[in-house]
This record gives structure tokens, sequence and C-alpha cells, in this order.
């Protein structure tokens, strides 16, 4: 009999409370990876967006330091454009609009007809892609597109308007694929925001994205730009990984399924810690035998931490299947389509099955000190 | 299995001036208590409820410290030893009355516990196991959980648990306190066996006479102290025994 095997026994001694213990650990770590999950995933989605566009830098204003609120003047783009690191330049402005009364608001943008975003769905999935002539004219992406049940030639209203759809594009990212493009024009007069702009996004020269000293360059030329009047824009040039950590959004969605999760961890904790110091108090006589036929403290120690271990590793591969399983059937709901993906990383997994250790380990411990510190006489004795 | 493994002409155990003082309750369980036991001897320890001979026994198997004097194995104090846990798997094997076997595990596995201890692999621990389950008549109920065993079964596994690490000494609380007499005259013979072919040490706590005159010496405990002292001519009744 090997040591784990003893181990595995005593796990499987009380069937119902181990069963019970496990399933606590098991919604624990399925909340962790379910709602890491989705938070990974809307962040991967942003990152796809712009590695998807190939952008390297996305500028914005700084000034408040809230990104997502700014304006910016669409004339800043004459400057930026001179600057001689940038390749490809494109303004835009980015806005939320419900197109049904019962669904999440969808990210609106506004591209100008010659911007490489744009330029990047020459091929779209239907359609065609906007033209320059194009008016009152939109693209869907096409997760929108099936939850609106469009096709190119139907019309949807956007803000009031009439907007006659003539294209589905089909983007890497999810995100992208649940919003809908227009020209940046009609963007601004739509939302009543002539000449403004969310934000640019660059591309660089070949060969001076991986240059630091270069990025590092030209985020402070683009620091420093000032209007005609000399009065700093208060521009801020981020690359991709540095946008994605400052996104308001991805960290509210970060925080809140951190601390979602904590809670659910805490719970698990206690219900482990419980479960473990029962398991450690019935035995105590047999702890004393065992420490009696010359079981050291620290292998006592070892069975009751192993025990704890195996408890949170069963609940954490239920608890992993369980997420993966749920966030499957969830993110093929009309309501969440688009914004959760179906598809769990390796690294959200990983987090977890660590996770359902740390959990072990703190329901554990005690028990196990506890346990290791009987004194055999007293524990042979206990009835 | 025939041959003595241990020179019987030495000192096993020696006990000098041992006293036991639980402060919590100011209560002296043993006082000045001084006893030789010799390799491959086979001593009893008798005397009524609470005269001290379930502390002698922890003391002995240090289970427990003394509050006073020392206690000495193969003429070394225990005191000094900085790992009791591992002196206590290698050198002592228990037999305890109510046999605390692990009532998940079979036979065979219980045998093995002490074994985690050692420096045996998985197979070898399964066939040691299998080969001492064997030696005390046990090796059909292997594969038997303790609640499918008869106590007297159930005593058989636990002494061949206490012979797990080749202990030299086997340590008895009450082996027959819980068996009818047929079983308790067969886990006698058992230790008998031990004693002779194998040449093991082995201390006997008991309040049953007949136990007792099992051995070939018989210590009585009262109030805390030994009342008589040992006595080197083996009883008549191990007599009777080895010439029957």
């Amino acid at each position: 009999m090997r040591f784990t095997q003893f181990i595995c026994k005593n796990v499987f001694r009380r069937k119902v409370r181990s069963t019970l213990t496990g399933i606590g650990v098991a919604v624990a770590i399925s909340a962790v990876v379910a709602l890491l999950g989705v938070s990974n995933g809307f962040e991967q989605s942003s990152r796809d967006m712009l590695t998807g566009h190939n952008v390297d830098l996305i500028v914005k204003h700084i000034g408040a330091g809230d990104f997502d609120t700014t304006r910016l003047d669409e004339a800043i783009g004459g400057q930026l454009a001179q600057l001689p690191e940038v390749g490809q330049l494109t303004p835009v402005l980015e806005d939320n609009v419900k197109l049904k009364d019962d669904s999440f608001p969808v990210p609106l943008r506004g591209l100008p007809p010659d911007s490489f975003a744009l330029q990047d769905f020459q091929h779209p999935a239907q359609g065609r892609v906007l033209a320059p002539t194009d008016h009152d004219s939109v693209m869907l992406g096409t997760i929108l597109a099936r939850n609106l049940e469009k096709k190119p030639g139907d019309t949807v209203v956007i803000e009031l308007k009439k907007f006659k759809v003539v294209g589905i594009y089909q983007s890497k990212s999810m995100l992208e694929n649940r919003g809908a493009l227009v020209h940046l024009a009609e963007l601004q007069a739509l939302m009543d925001r002539e000449h403004q702009v969310s934000e640019f996004q660059i591309i660089l020269k070949p060969g001076l994205a991986g240059d630091s000293a270069v990025v590092d360059r030209i985020k402070a030329e683009i620091a420093d730009l000032r209007d005609a009047d000399g009065k700093p824009y208060h521009l801020g040039a981020l690359t991709t990984e540095q946008y994605l950590n400052n996104d308001n959004g991805i960290k509210l969605a970060g925080a809140m399924a951190w601390m979602t999760s904590a809670i659910a961890l805490v719970i698990g904790a206690i219900g482990m810690l419980n479960t473990m110091i029962m398991s450690v108090m019935e035995r105590t006589q047999e702890i004393g035998i065992l420490r009696a036929i010359g079981w050291r403290k620290v292998r006592v120690m070892r069975m009751i931490l192993g025990e704890s271990f195996a408890l949170s590793l069963g609940g954490a591969v239920v608890g992993t299947c369980l997420a993966v399983f749920l966030t499957r059937i969830v993110s093929h709901l009309p309501a969440a389509e688009g914004l959760v993906r179906p598809d769990v990383s390796l690294r959200v997994i990983i987090t977890g099955f660590l996770l359902s250790l740390l959990l072990g380990l703190i329901g554990g411990a005690y028990p196990a000190i506890r346990g290791a510190s009987l004194a055999p006489t007293e524990a042979l004795r206990y009835e | 299995m025939s041959s003595t493994l241990f020179d019987s002409s030495q000192s096993l155990l020696r006990c000098e001036r041992v006293g036991r003082t639980y402060t919590d309750g100011e209560v002296t369980a043993l006082v000045d208590v001084s006893l030789e036991i010799r390799r491959g001897e086979y001593v009893a320890i008798m005397g009524p409820s609470g005269s001290g001979k379930s502390t002698l026994l922890n003391l002995l198997g240090t289970l427990d410290r003394p509050t006073s004097g020392e206690i000495y194995f193969e003429d070394k104090p225990l005191s000094a030893l900085r790992d009791l846990d591992n002196f206590r798997s290698r050198k002592i094997g228990f037999v305890f009355q109510s046999f605390y076997l692990l009532p998940t595990l079979t036979a065979i596995e219980n045998v093995q516990i002490p074994m985690f201890e050692g420096s045996l692999s998985a197979p070898q621990r399964v066939r040691r196991a299998g080969e001492l389950l064997e030696s005390v008549g046990m090796s059909h109920r292997t594969k038997h959980l303790p609640n499918q065993l008869s106590v007297g079964e159930r005593q058989r596994v636990a002494i061949a648990r206490a012979l797990a690490n080749e202990a030299p000494l086997l340590l008895a609380d009450e082996p027959t306190g819980n068996l009818d007499s047929h079983s308790g005259s067969d886990v006698l013979d058992l230790f008998d066996q031990l004693h002779d072919e194998r040449g093991m040490t082995l201390i006997v706590i008991t309040h049953s006479l007949e136990v007792a005159e099992r051995a070939e010496r018989i210590i009585w405990i009262r109030d805390g102290r030994v009342a008589e002292e040992p006595v080197n001519t083996a009883p008549v009744a191990h007599h009777q025994r080895v010439h029957r």
C-alpha cells in the first residue's frame, strides 16, 4: 500500500461529508474559473481587436486619467501622421448604442473610409465593405447580425436613424463581432460629437514596434505634442499591453471577478477547515495509535494535509469541468453572446487548480498542526 | 525461526528511580521505580487498577517522559534521544487491549502502517506484511477488514503490526482483556512463540494472574511503586508451558 492510497482511503471513509466538502470546493473553484474565464476572455477579445488590426500604439487623452470618457480633436491626427515613425494612423470614435430594447448596448465604432481598420474587412463574411460613397450605411459584426437577424440589404435603427446594412464582417475579436462600424463623420454627427474622436490607433513603420527605445521615443514625442498656441494636448500613447492594463472596463471586470472569487474561496476554505477539524477530532484516538507505533509528527501532518489536498483537488477537477460546461452554455445564450467567450484559457484553469491547492492548505494546515501536536498518551485515552 | 536474535545476558531496559507526577492534578502515578529487563526476557507487570501499570508502560514505551529518574534502553538514557518517534518505530512494538486497527484498512494494510516510517518500498511492504500475517496464522484473512474478523483474529493482526519493523521489544497492554478464553490462550501461545523462537523481549501488562504466569517474571506494582523485587527464577507455569 502506498501512502497516497492510505490518504485516499481516509478521504472516502466519510463519503457523504467528503462529497459535500468536495462540492463546496467545486462550487468555489467553478466560480473562480468561470468568473476569471469571463474576465480574461473579455481582456483577450480586446487584445484580439487591437492585434487583429496590427495596432502598435493607441493615443488617448491622458488628462483626468479616465481614458474612456475623453474627447480628442480629430485634427490632432494630422500632427501624429507627420511623425516619421508612424506608418499608418486611424482616428476612432466609439460609443455604445442599444439596437434592441432587451439587449445589452453594443459597441459602435466610427472609422474614416480609408482607415486600415476598415480596410481589414475588404472581404467580409457577407456583403461588402463600407465604401467612401456610402451614406447612412453600417457593417455589422457576425454575432450582432445573428442576434438582430439582419443580413446585407436590411436596415437597422441606430439612435432613431435608419442605416442600411451593407456587409457582415468576421473579426478575430469576439467583442468586435458583437459591434458595428459606420463612417466616422456619420457617427460624429449622430452623437453630436463633430470633429471629435475617442482615440487614434497607430501602426508603426515596419521593424520599429519591436524596438523599445524607439517606442519610448515616439511615446515621448506624442506626449509632447502641442496645439498652435503651444498648449499641450495631454496625450498619452500606450502599447497594446499598456492599453489593456489601463482599460477601466477590463480592470473593473477583473476586480469584480477576483472579489467574487475571493468570497467563494473563503466559503470553500471554511467548509474545508470544518471538515478537516471534524475529521481530526473524530480520529483523535487513531492519531494516537499512529503516533504510538512510531509515526513522526510530520507524517501525521502529511496525512491530514494530503487528505485536505485530495479533497480540494477533487473539487477543482469537478469545479473546472462545471465552469467550462457552464461557460460554454452561457456563451451561447443570446444575451451573453459576444460578451462571454466559450473557451476557458489554460492559464485560468491552472489558476483555479493553484487556488484549490491554497484552499487545501488553508483548510488543512490548522487541523494538521492540531493533529500532529496531540500527545500519544492523551490521544489513546480519548473516547 | 528457531535461532535467538538477542544476547539475553544484556540489559535491554533499565529504570532508575523513575517517577511520574502529573502537575495539573498533583497526582503522583509512579515513585522511585527501579527495575531492569534483560534482552529476550518475558515479563508481566501486574497490579490493581490505578496502581501505575499503564503509566509505567507509557514510560517504557516512550509515549511519555518521566518527571524524575532515568530510563535506559541498551544502556543509553532515553532522555538524551531527540527523535523518540523514530526510536519507537524501530525498537518497540505495541499491542493494545482494544487492538486499535484502522477500520477502513484490510488486515494486510493495517500491518503495513508502521512500515511507512521505514525504508521499504510499497511492494516490499506488501510482501513483508504477508509474511507477518502468515507467521501469526492469518494468511487466509489478509484482505478482510477488521469488522470481518473475530476479536482473536484482530489481536493477531495487531500483533503482526507490532512486528512490522522488527522491533526487539514488544509491549502489550492487557492483550487478552477483550478476548474469550480460547482466543486469549491463542494470543498467549503466540507470545510464547515470539519469545521462544524469535527471542523477543516481551512486557505484558495484565490483571490476570493466568496471563502473568505465562511470563518468566512478574513485577508487581502497587501505589506507584514496585511492590516486590523481580524474581529471576521462572514461574512454575512457564516451565509447565515449555515442557508441555
